[in-house]
């Protein structure tokens, strides 16, 4: 079918818009219908009748829950019918509108029925995979995070990467001299700013390529903070490389919670100030005249400029204010979760925080979305080696990055950028 | 290639009393890091932290790291500590390493230190064994020595550092289980290698023995060794948990709390640095969940988690290494393949440390017990030997 028209006030409205053919709504449907076919055919008749999963679901501090125990080959048929329904309603209806959240359900589904038939005869503790989601994806959320910031005022951030590593360096070090762990939060969020500084000052003075200045940071970063730990942490090891680490905390009453309760309120203080950072980084952008003025200048800064705003200041502010979210993300490799650095420690995760970000189309709860998926998919294959499923563990490995990039390349379509994004501004 | 040429340019090499100032050598050589990192080569900075202990003349040991690094509190750093060893045995021996960041940094790693005229160079894992192997046929009179491999046939420039860490393995699986309170017990992989799962093969195996001897169910997860298959061969078969990374933490971290959540209180990584990520989380679960390290003394190479190691399954590593060096740098150098086991001290389990008290008496004389089996092949190693609980 043809493309769905959206009207100038659409694209004023949502600039982020995201066009969804009916094709491609189809073919979510098709897939769904696929994913209900192995539904039946090997969690469903592949097991014996008698195989029951159980599936943990309490943990301190929380009220205690009985575990689910589930008999798994008519789990698998069940689900595997509302998959089915699920996909052919995307089939039949064929209407963009909600059609993402009928697909996300329909995944869901199946992989509730992966996970019992990989329990079968065992116990699967879903608590623990759901605290393992959340803590994986939260430094993706600081760099999906800064990637907005960044990109919302029309510069892009590559060198996340680096300000990852810059924080979790100076974090760890900082929190270890001192003792004191929020000193190390405060060095890693002044690292990730003097990079961003750096990444505005040659993008922004100079108009230099900002893709190249970032990739070249992310290579300044690496050498650098592998060079100092090697000369100076090692060496130190006792004083300055062996920092503690903030230990979860709960909040009263809320992480008496079932289910829910441990994995969202008992944590440490970087899930809550990335939780926190996400709702004022989306009041900000969208509900503040502040907001309004780093989106102009992302879109049309020319325009931006002759009612008055200063384009450069507002790219400036935004960027290094990017550079300290990537920084205390950094600090989190470290001082919120090993204790201390190590050489590459941070393993490209900031390129995926970007990916997240885009697959967030520009938003923060959008982003949000990916980094849970991407954690989830970690602690997916986790939990599916220790079952013990006979998937090969390199490919049991792989799908944190199958699922970014099939997300990517397959299910978020066209997004569109701001249209000022990487393009270096200049009054004449 | 480009980049590294670009480096040596800019800094004039035989011109050591340059390199003793401090600040300019860091300017210089913080550049140079990021310049050879940026076009993918490996960090040349090593160079001159080997300068900071040259002597006039003498001989030179080099060290190529894999991607774990030189401050890996595995078997990257235990080879650099067998250097440091050899240099204290030979008056004016100077030693050195180079990092490599990704695996295509060990042939031109390897080529720089050839070029350095090294006297002896050291490789180190299973993944520098091709680059080794055609480096030293290349360069028959430089002599190699590789942690973590053996070649058949023999390469006679090379000495083939090989430990059979099953036999220790196998005595930390049984005290595992003998620790273990839930009946559970993990352990994971840095990468399905045979070099990696020797050491779980041993476990399980000595986690299944205890069940046998002592009619116990003790289940150890995160490695199944495959059921028909040659054991002397070393093995890509079997399957289990492993993070497929030697420097994400945060991923050993994962597969630890996996690990516990599925009822395991005693948890063996195998995996090099990303085992700190694995301390970090047995830690953090706090009383009744510990661990045992791999190839150091854990309590010497992260002090800091000395409370929880029960115990570190080690090999030899510093030894070998640095009798391989001292030997080279004699004109003793043989080459060949050298096996580290219990009876020659090549594996071992290191001291029991903040354990000792704790561990029972019966269990210490068993594991002597059974050391003495291992030594004398009466027990088997071969995990299929024994029923899984």
């Amino acid at each position: 079918m043809s493309v769905v028209e959206l009207a100038p006030s659409d694209l004023v409205a949502a600039p982020e818009g995201r066009v969804v053919t009916s094709a491609r709504v189809r073919g979510m449907g098709a897939f769904l219908l696929a994913l209900a076919a192995i539904m039946v055919l090997a969690f469903g008749a592949g097991v014996p009748s008698d195989a029951k999963a159980t599936f943990l679901l309490s943990a301190p501090p929380a009220i205690g829950l009985a575990p689910l125990v589930m008999p798994v080959r008519w789990v698998s048929i069940a689900l595997a019918v509302v998959c089915a329904g699920l996909g052919a309603a995307l089939l039949v209806r064929a209407r963009p509108r909600g059609s993402y959240l009928t697909f996300g359900a329909g995944v869901t589904v199946f992989i509730w029925a992966l996970l019992a038939w990989a329990a079968r005869g065992n116990t699967l503790n879903f608590e623990q995979m759901l605290a393992e989601t959340l803590v994986s994806a939260t430094p993706l959320v600081y760099g999906a995070l800064s990637g907005v910031m960044c990109e919302r005022s029309g510069v892009v951030n590559i060198a996340i990467e680096g300000q990852f590593l810059a924080g979790a360096f100076l974090g760890a070090m900082i929190g270890s001299a001192t003792g004191v762990l929020w000193a190390g939060v405060v060095a890693g969020a002044v690292a990730g700013a003097i990079f961003g500084a750096l990444l505005a000052f040659l993008a922004l003075r100079y108009g230099a390529d900002q893709i190249i200045v970032g990739v070249v940071i992310v290579a300044f970063c690496t050498g650098l903070t592998n060079f100092l730990t090697e000369q100076v942490l090692t060496p130190y090891q006792a004083t300055l490389n062996s920092p503690s680490t903030f230990s979860p905390a709960g909040i009263p009453l809320l992480d008496k919670i079932p289910i829910l309760g441990p994995v969202l309120f008992y944590q440490n203080v970087f899930v809550y100030g990335a939780a926190v950072l996400l709702v004022v980084v989306q009041v900000a952008l969208f509900q503040t005249r502040w907001g309004l003025r780093a989106r102009a200048v992302s879109e049309h800064p020319r325009a931006a400029e002759t009612v008055g705003i200063h384009v450069l200041s507002v790219r400036y502010r935004n960027v290094i204010l990017g550079g300290v979210i990537a920084g205390i993300g950094g600090a989190s490799f470290t001082i919120g979760s090993i204790g201390e650095f190590s050489a590459d420690m941070t393993a490209g995760l900031g390129y995926v925080a970007l990916a997240a970000m885009i697959f967030g189309r520009w938003r923060p709860f959008g982003a949000l979305g990916a980094a849970l998926l991407f954690g989830f998919s970690i602690s997916l294959q986790s939990f599916l080696a220790v079952l013990n499923v006979g998937i090969p563990s390199p490919f049991l490995s792989m799908t944190p990055y199958v699922i970014t990039i099939a997300v990517v390349s397959g299910l978020v379509g066209r997004v569109r950028p701001p249209a000022a994004d990487g393009v270096p501004y200049s009054r004449e | 290639m480009r980049a590294r040429e670009l480096v040596r340019l800019a800094k004039p090499r035989p011109n050591p009393s340059r390199w003793r100032k401090p600040a300019a050598a860091l300017s210089v050589v913080a550049f140079a890091a990021s310049v050879s990192v940026a076009a993918g080569q490996a960090t040349s900075y090593a160079e001159a932290s080997g300068v900071a202990h040259a002597t006039k003349t003498g001989f030179l040991a080099c060290e190529v790291t894999d991607t774990g690094g030189i401050n890996d509190r595995s078997f990257n750093a235990s080879a650099y500590q067998g250097l440091k060893v050899a240099a204290k045995a030979i008056p004016g021996l100077r030693y050195t390493f180079l990092s490599s960041t990704s695996t295509s940094d060990y042939v031109p790693n390897i080529n720089d230190f050839i070029h350095e005229k090294c006297g002896i160079i050291v490789t180190v894992g299973f993944d520098m064994a091709n680059a080794t192997a055609a480096a030293a046929k290349a360069h028959p009179t430089q002599k190699f020595s590789i942690v973590d491999y053996t070649y058949t046939p023999k390469i006679k420039n090379v000495l083939a550092l090989h430990y059979d860490t099953n036999q220790d393995a196998f005595l930390g699986g049984y005290l595992a289980a003998a620790m273990s309170k839930t009946g559970k017990v993990g352990t994971f992989g840095g990468q399905d290698i045979p070099t990696v799962t020797i050491y779980m093969d041993g476990w399980v195996a000595g986690v299944r023995y205890y069940d046998k001897v002592n009619h116990a169910h003790v289940v150890a997860l995160g490695w199944t060794p495959a059921k028909h298959r040659n054991f002397a061969s070393g093995s890509f078969a079997g399957k289990g948990l492993f993070t497929n990374d030697f420097t994400n933490q945060s991923l050993g971290k994962t597969d630890a709390q996996t690990l516990m959540a599925e009822g395991a209180d005693i948890i063996f990584p195998v995996a090099g640095a990303v085992g700190l990520g694995a301390a970090a989380a047995v830690k953090q679960a706090g009383a009744g969940h510990w661990m045992e390290w791999v190839d150091t003394d854990g309590c010497v190479s992260a002090p800091q988690y000395c409370s929880i190691f029960i115990t570190s399954v080690t090999k030899g590593i510093v030894a070998s290494v640095a009798h391989a060096v001292v030997t080279a740098a004699k004109g003793t150098f043989q080459g060949g393949n050298y096996i580290g086991t219990l009876a020659n001290g090549g594996v071992a389990l290191s001291p029991f440390h903040t354990f000792a008290s704790k561990i029972p008496v019966k269990v210490k004389s068993a594991l002597n017990k059974i050391r003495a089996g291992i030594i004398a092949g009466k027990i088997s190693l071969d995990p299929n030997s024994y029923p899984a609980s």
